[in-house]
């Protein structure tokens, strides 16, 4: 069958992706200057002793391969390891973490590439007009913004308005009814949200334009003008069926780009995500932390491309492996 | 058949003309004054050069020159003109009555839909057949041009070439139109399937009363199928008239050109190519455009554009050049069959 087929290939591919990121992740960090250490130990009384006691109890002391192999088998425990900086389990930090970003992201993305692919569509079909023309150079505008000042921008704007920082109001106390949390929140998510949008819909409406101009050139769209069928009918049953191949690839290969932009996000709008949690370990060397944190963006990017996969494999009658 | 004389041609083509506008306000003149009139079961070939106008001129009977086009001239069906409505005066046409089997069937089809829901979807569209009775319809349409009906669940990428030129065969007879257009239907097949596919062109001109207009570049393939052909020179048509009658009495030089540029397979004379390229059709043609090119250019020929004139019966066959051959059907309703625009030819016969 072809598709059990493709689906092992594509999945045995994506665990061989995960284990090399997992391994590359671990000795990056290590190559960085400076550890743990000397950053928890950097208080005037700080003893030889303490330094070592540390070491041991972080299990610094021992060779790099060592660490590695403990590493590798504690993951397969699903243990990530300790913070240093914070001295709480890993995971619970980044299951924290992710709940507060995955809902501010998942917005964000969906707008975007809605937004992005009714635009690239009218664009394509509408070609060489002025919506074309103002939609096309808005999207490359947007495109060409980095995610930080656009973020300044919109926070220098809009600040007044609309919640700048955090994801809750600290002081409303009062009225702690679930409908009033969740609005409090949405309104947090507002500024964020829209960063992210915007950079991302620009890119998606180029891609989808694109796409499409090049579908409705091509000789079976001439044909299915020749048959007699409506431009509506050709557009949809044609044009934009065929143009969702690129569009789904790209936009799958786009995605892995949201994680850095959530990291820009997060600190401007001090959003309590994994970004702010990847910044802050960063700054501490936490390596768990940090080796946590980048194991969920790997496997989120890997996943992704997966799913942009099987969706090409479903799209697609001509892929075979 | 004295009714046909009076009703209107089947497809008739009238001072056709197409410009392309050309970036920097430039006009070409891909098309000039062609005229063609075809009746059911009739097969002609429309013959010429890459860029002689043949493929602009069978993209306008469908009607679908791109935007950046111009057309002017009548394009009627049964008389029924459909240039003044232009995109809805030929749509309602497309398929049912004018159906094209376009060059390079692999791009003709849409690679993520399926051969047969590609085949269906015109009945659909103008609710000729639908639902079990299209799917009836398409395995019937397959099985006419020799693929099996199980095929129609099946991707054009799983087709051979010969297959999918079948399979855009069928597609093309698919709401049963009178007039079909194959522009270079065998381009890119080889030899054996390109006779399989003329072969099955043909048959089915007969079997449906189909009228065909065959652009190609391809003599070979016009003597093969056609009836009749037209000889197309820098978007003219310069010379027009039954295939035997060109074959062994051309008399546009460029005509005798092209014959004697094909490959002969029995004989030893060697292959003539012909000097020079046509003209740029960006710039008005003074004259004949052939003239540059022409060994029998002469005073006329430099400002005085020569036009499609009938070549009298006395100098198409002078008596004695051929044995009796006296035709077995009746002579053609048209008086005048093979025409011709040339200023050497007319001066020739004056003489």
């Amino acid at each position: 069958m072809r598709g059990s087929d493709y689906l092992v290939k594509r999945s045995a591919f994506a665990v061989i992706t995960v284990f090399v990121a997992i391994t590359i992740n671990f000795f990056l960090f290590r190559v960085l200057p400076g550890d743990a250490v000397s950053n928890l130990a950097r208080i005037p009384t700080a003893t030889p002793e303490l330094r070592h006691a540390l070491r041991v109890q972080f299990g610094l002391d021992k060779s790099a391969w060592e660490q590695y192999w403990l590493y590798l088998g504690q993951l397969l425990h699903g243990n990530l390891g300790i913070s240093f900086a914070n001295q709480q389990p890993v995971r619970d930090n980044l299951v924290t973490a992710l709940g507060n970003t995955v809902p501010m992201v998942a917005i964000g993305t969906v707008v975007a590439i809605v937004i992005g692919i009714l635009t690239g569509v009218l664009s394509a079909v509408r070609r060489h007009t002025v919506a074309d023309h103002v939609s096309t150079n808005l999207a490359i505008a947007f495109y060409a913004f980095p995610t930080q000042f656009l973020g300044m921008m919109l926070l220098i704007l809009f600040a007044g308005l609309l919640p700048s920082a955090g994801m809750s109001d600290p002081f409303a106390l009062g009225d702690v009814s679930f409908g009033s949390h969740l609005a409090d929140l949405a309104k947090h998510m507002v500024l964020p949200a829209a960063t992210l949008a915007l950079t991302l819909y620009g890119e998606n409406t180029l891609i989808v334009r694109s796409a499409m101009l090049e579908t409705l050139g091509e000789d079976h769209v001439l044909t299915a003008r020749a048959k007699g069928l409506s431009r509506r009918a050709i557009i949809r049953k044609h044009a934009l069926r065929n143009a969702m191949l690129p569009t789904v690839t790209m936009i799958g290969l786009s995605l892995g780009s949201i994680v850095s932009g959530a990291i820009l996000i997060e600190v401007i709008f001090s959003w309590p995500g994994i970004g702010s949690a990847l910044y802050q370990a960063v700054l501490q060397r936490d390596y768990p932390m940090l080796q946590g944190g980048f194991l969920v963006i790997t496997v989120t990017v890997i996943l992704l491309n997966f799913v942009a996969d099987l969706a090409y494999f479903r799209l697609d009658p001509r892929i075979t492996s | 058949m004295t009714a046909d004389l009076a009703t209107a041609p089947l497809l008739e083509v009238a001072g056709l003309h197409v410009w392309f506008e050309l970036p920097g306000g430039r006009e070409l003149h891909a098309v000039q004054d062609v005229a063609l009139t075809l009746e059911a079961g009739q097969r002609v070939g429309l013959v010429g050069e890459s860029g002689s106008g043949k493929t602009t001129t069978a993209l306008t009977i469908m009607g679908l020159l791109p935007s950046s086009a111009a057309a002017a001239g009548r394009v009627a069906v049964r008389g029924e003109d459909l240039m003044p409505g232009l995109e809805n005066g030929f749509r309602s046409h497309r398929w049912t009555d004018i159906a094209m089997v376009f060059q390079g069937a692999m791009n003709a089809f849409n690679p993520v839909r399926t051969v047969g829901w590609q085949i269906a979807e015109p009945m659909i569209a103008h609710g000729t057949a639908t639902g079990s009775a299209a799917k009836a319809r398409v395995a019937e349409l397959l099985e006419l041009v020799g693929i099996p009906a199980a095929a129609a669940t099946r991707y054009p990428h799983e087709f051979s070439g010969g297959m999918r030129q079948r399979a855009a065969i069928a597609m093309a007879l698919a709401c049963e139109p009178k007039i079909l257009l194959a522009d270079e239907p065998t381009t890119a097949l080889d030899v054996m399937v390109q006779a399989q596919i003329l072969d099955l062109l043909t048959r089915l001109c007969g079997d449906l009363g189909l009228a065909l207009l065959l652009v190609t570049h391809d003599l070979g393939v016009v003597a093969q199928t056609c009836d009749d052909v037209a000889v197309m020179y820098a978007g003219e048509i310069v010379e027009r008239g039954r295939i035997d009658a060109l074959f062994h009495d051309a008399e546009h030089p460029y005509t005798r050109a092209l014959f004697a540029a094909t490959p002969d397979l029995y004989g030893d004379e060697p292959v003539a190519s012909i000097p020079g390229s046509p003209p740029d059709l960006a710039r008005p043609v003074v004259g004949c455009a052939y003239r540059p090119r022409c060994p029998l250019a002469f005073a006329p020929c430099v400002d005085v554009r020569p036009v499609l004139a009938p070549v009298s019966a006395t100098t198409a066959t002078p008596p004695g050049t051929q044995p009796l051959t006296e035709p077995l059907t009746e002579p053609s309703t048209e008086p005048a069959r093979h025409l011709v625009a040339c200023h050497a030819a007319s001066s020739a016969r004056a003489t």
